[in-house]
């Protein structure tokens, strides 16, 4: 039988392994993306550091002022 | 908050919907979502409806367009940017373009689907079919 201290210490491990894994998925997640679909579905990232990417973050970030300008 | 576009003749290419409908459309999608800060319906490149000023719309969303494009390598068919101040979206289906800004960690699957049944609403809607 598995000693009572080992239960809990493997509890606290597992829930430490969730919040870990939480974290890195928020970090992903908020890291800036551009995405684009040609027809029949086949996208492709442009990640910022790329020409294409870089266009298209200045385009993006036009188009969230006039969404910025609506509100005011 | 919605432009009126109507008087607008230059904005109307041949063959595309009423600026009315277009605006129905949009204030409809900008109703389903609490998410969603605005957006623009465009046939051609020309604004049909904006939630703001048609103009700074009309050239913000062609240059996200030109964008894609240019990106694609041919006209693409969705684009989907996510910065730090939110989130940036481009559909083009039906023969018409969309474009709409949503707060940052929006399910995007979700707008994306919201936009494709905008316009396809707008191109099923009676004064379309007529017009065409």
């Amino acid at each position: 039988m598995q000693k009572p201290h080992r239960f809990v210490i493997d509890r606290v491990a597992g829930y430490a392994d969730e919040a870990a894994a939480y974290l890195r998925r928020r970090r992903l997640t908020r890291k800036p993306s551009a995405r684009v679909y040609a027809p029949g579905c086949r996208g492709a990232s442009y990640p910022a550091e790329t020409e294409a990417g870089e266009r298209l973050f200045q385009a993006a970030a036009k188009l969230i002022d006039a969404a910025r300008r609506d509100s005011q | 908050m919605f432009a009126d576009v109507t008087a607008n003749q230059r904005s109307a290419p041949e063959g595309a919907p009423p600026s009315a409908a277009a605006r129905a459309a949009l204030e409809r999608f900008t109703g389903l979502s609490r998410d969603i800060r605005g957006g623009a319906v465009l046939a051609s490149g020309r604004v049909l409806a904006a939630t703001g000023d048609a103009s700074a719309w009309e050239a913000a969303a062609r240059e996200l367009i030109a964008a894609a494009d240019a990106a694609a390598g041919e006209s693409a068919a969705e684009a989907h940017v996510a910065t730090e101040s939110g989130e940036a979206f481009m559909l083009r289906a039906d023969g018409l373009e969309m474009v709409a800004v949503a707060d940052r960690f929006t399910l995007a699957s979700l707008v994306l689907a919201d936009m494709r049944a905008t316009l396809r609403e707008l191109r099923a809607a009676p004064a379309v079919r007529e017009a065409a």
